[in-house]
């Protein structure tokens, strides 16, 4: 009867991965659309950030790299890891509310929108991670086979924001707080998780009575402490990740939180298009 | 056959927030949970539509229609009932289907095609056709949030019928767009109806439904009023927007007072507006209309004209009659008392219509005083062909041929 041949329809997975490409190309252009230096910001944030903290802690404050290593290194590796975290887990938040327009008129999978903002923080990370190049060696860093390990962080890390992400994609739907939440949070975080001194610093505090214990167990429950970590001991040291239990418990916690995050996102997202 | 669309037993229930909670302070410090009240917007809707049907919704504002076609269109969850759709299916829910504004109109195009579920390789075979038929050449690289509305929405309708659905759902969308895109639109669905695809259309222009639909539903309030083939169901449609619109009509005028006093102290009364079978504010085409018209002065008044305009609502004066000079140029009228104008065929075509009623002295030309009644009546033009607003007597010769003359 038609005039025209039809329209191959792809499978429901090839259907799904076209449609997460096409909507990671959007996401990670959304970044650097209409900006002078595109791609170059990706590298000048965690650059300038890791500066500030160098002088700041390293120079002024006093702040030494551990065993004789070099700070600015320290500082920068586990900065790279957080700021994926973080950057994912606020992209993922509002990934459903940005997009509004869509979600409202079409019917898709739209956990997609979320997947693909983590991952679109993945591709920044992995642009960043360029940075660290030419620290190492300036700072005559030895790099060996530790560096097998990073994918593996890597997916971690992912899991963890995903799961997370999930969950607040769909929350911030009924509760749109829920975003500057998000930016406080990630703020106090930021200094629950070993990024700017060594874990040995926090681990020298634990004593300290009430509070001591308090911190110890908010840092040690921190999956983030382990990736970062991990991340310190293959960039800084050259050598296998040392806390490997924390990383189990890490990985663990990542593909309980996804299959949280999934079933929260999938209860949630009945009401999306009247709510949103 | 299984139908290709089937909704059984929809119920859609939506929630009205008195107070919402919506920020840290009022959920935290104000415990104050949400308040709302709960209705069903759409409620206990049962159809199958089959394959290659053009399917009508018609209702009121606010009667549940684009909610059910978003049920339909997956974007809403149903509290109650089912819905199945078989095969591809695009939708055109109100203008523009999710443009991300930042995105050229190009860009928008694979992102949309991706979200339908249509390879890139695709995309990239039918995109001309899909600028053309837009008529978006120029401006296909510009971002999307400079285009006009109906840049927008030419965009939005070229994309869904280029994206080869077995199922189209539209949404209002045809009433937006200028004459000579709207045209090409519907020999589009007209086509598209040809090739045996599915239509579901919704709509409150009872003429496009007239046109293109082959069953129909006419949804009230949520729920179906009437179900079946389109004309029944438009006619029924129509009568009953009608009755409401004439009820709304007469229970507004049966309010309205007199003007206030003008020149000399004349005011004008009430000015009723009846039709043949005495029914007040209602006028059949050709029929009888019958203009009541109350005055009051202080005193006799000598030589005043009177003079009745007619325009369709919201229009220029379509037609204005007035009293006869000569003969009224000396009468000595009373001080209170009705003029009674009688039209006995109202040329009036199907609509509302304002009426402006006037006195004058004849002597000077000056207004003693005025009324504006810009709903004054209502004409059904019921199973007339004639378009525009004035009916005029007419007669047609058309050439015949003996039939036993020609070689076929």
């Amino acid at each position: 009867m038609g005039s025209r041949p039809r329209a191959p329809q792809s499978g429901p997975i090839a259907r799904r991965l076209e449609l997460l490409g096409e909507l990671v190309r959007r996401d990670v252009r959304a970044r650097y659309h209409g900006s002078v230096l595109g791609i170059g910001w990706t590298l000048l944030n965690p650059l300038v950030f890791m500066l500030v903290y160098a002088v700041v802690f390293g120079d002024i404050i006093g702040v030494k790299g551990p065993s004789g290593k070099s700070y600015a290194v320290f500082i920068l590796s586990g900065l790279l890891a957080w700021t994926f975290f973080s950057q994912a887990l606020v992209m993922a938040a509002s990934s459903i509310i940005n997009n509004a327009g869509v979600v409202r008129k079409v019917a898709f999978p739209w956990m997609l929108l979320t997947v693909s903002s983590v991952i679109a923080a993945l591709v920044n990370f992995l642009i960043s991670l360029l940075l660290l190049v030419p620290f190492l060696i300036l700072a005559k860093a030895p790099v060996g086979w530790p560096l097998m390990a990073v994918p593996l962080l890597v997916l971690v890390t992912f899991g963890l924001s995903l799961g997370l992400g999930l969950m607040l994609a769909a929350g911030s739907v009924y509760f749109r707080d829920l975003q500057y939440i998000i930016n406080l949070a990630t703020m106090i975080w930021f200094y629950l998780t070993p990024v700017i001194w060594p874990l040995v610093h926090y681990q020298g505090f634990f004593s300290h009575g009430r509070v001591g214990l308090i911190a110890h167990v908010v840092v040690y429950a921190n999956p983030m402490t382990w990736i970062v970590v991990a991340f310190q001991d293959v960039f800084v040291f050259d050598r296998w990740p040392q806390h490997w239990h924390g990383l189990v418990y890490a990985g663990a916690l990542a593909i309980a939180l996804i299959w949280l995050g999934v079933r929260v996102f999938r209860r949630l997202r009945r009401r999306f298009a009247e709510e949103i | 056959m299984e139908p290709t669309i089937r909704v059984d037993g929809l119920s859609k229930r939506f929630r009205i927030y008195h107070q919402r909670s919506e920020t840290l302070k009022e959920v935290l410090v104000d415990r104050r949970r949400s308040r709302f009240e709960e209705f069903w917007a759409v409620n206990d809707i049962s159809l199958e539509i089959n394959e290659g049907e053009t399917f009508g919704i018609i209702g009121a504002n606010g009667s549940g229609k684009s909610t059910l076609l978003k049920c339909v269109a997956g974007i809403l969850v149903p509290d109650r009932g089912k819905v199945s759709v078989k095969g591809r299916m695009a939708s055109l829910l109100e203008v523009g289907a999710g443009f991300h504004p930042d995105y050229s109109g190009r860009e928008n195009i694979y992102l949309n095609g991706a979200i339908l579920g249509l390879p890139r390789r695709y995309i990239n075979s039918v995109i001309d056709e899909i600028v053309g038929f837009a008529e978006l050449e120029q401006f296909i690289d510009n971002p999307v949030r400079n285009y006009s509305s109906g840049m927008y929405t030419r965009l939005g309708f070229s994309i869904a019928i280029h994206m080869d659905p077995d199922v189209l759902l539209i949404d209002e969308v045809l009433a937006v767009g200028d004459e000579a895109f709207q045209r090409r639109c519907m020999d589009h669905i007209e086509s598209m109806r040809r090739e045996g695809r599915t239509l579901l259309f919704v709509s409150h222009a009872a003429d496009t439904v007239r046109k293109l639909c082959d069953r129909c539903l006419w949804i009230e309030h949520g729920s179906q009023r009437l179900a079946g083939d389109t004309d029944t169901v438009v006619d029924g449609y129509i009568g009953e927007v009608n009755r409401r619109e004439l009820e709304a009509l007469q229970a507004s005028a049966s309010e309205l007072g007199g003007s206030e006093p003008g020149w000399m102290g004349v005011r004008l009364g009430s000015v009723e507006f009846a039709g043949s079978d005495g029914e007040v504010n209602s006028v059949t085409t050709g029929g009888e209309l019958t203009v009541r018209i109350a005055y009051e002065s202080p005193s006799a008044i000598r030589g005043a004209r009177f003079r009745v305009s007619f325009y369709p609502a919201g229009q220029a004066v379509l037609l204005s009659v007035q009293t006869d000079d000569g003969d009224l140029g000396d009468r000595l009228l009373p001080a209170a008392g009705t003029v009674t104008l009688s039209v006995p065929s109202a040329p009036f075509l199907d609509g509302v219509y304002g009426t402006k009623v006037e006195i004058e002295d004849i002597a000077s030309g000056r207004s003693y005083v005025e009324i504006d009644r810009p709903q004054s009546f209502r004409v059904q033009g019921a199973g007339r062909h004639e378009v525009g607003m004035a009916l005029v007597g007419h007669h047609w010769e058309v050439p015949s041929l003996d039939p036993t003359s020609v070689n076929v």
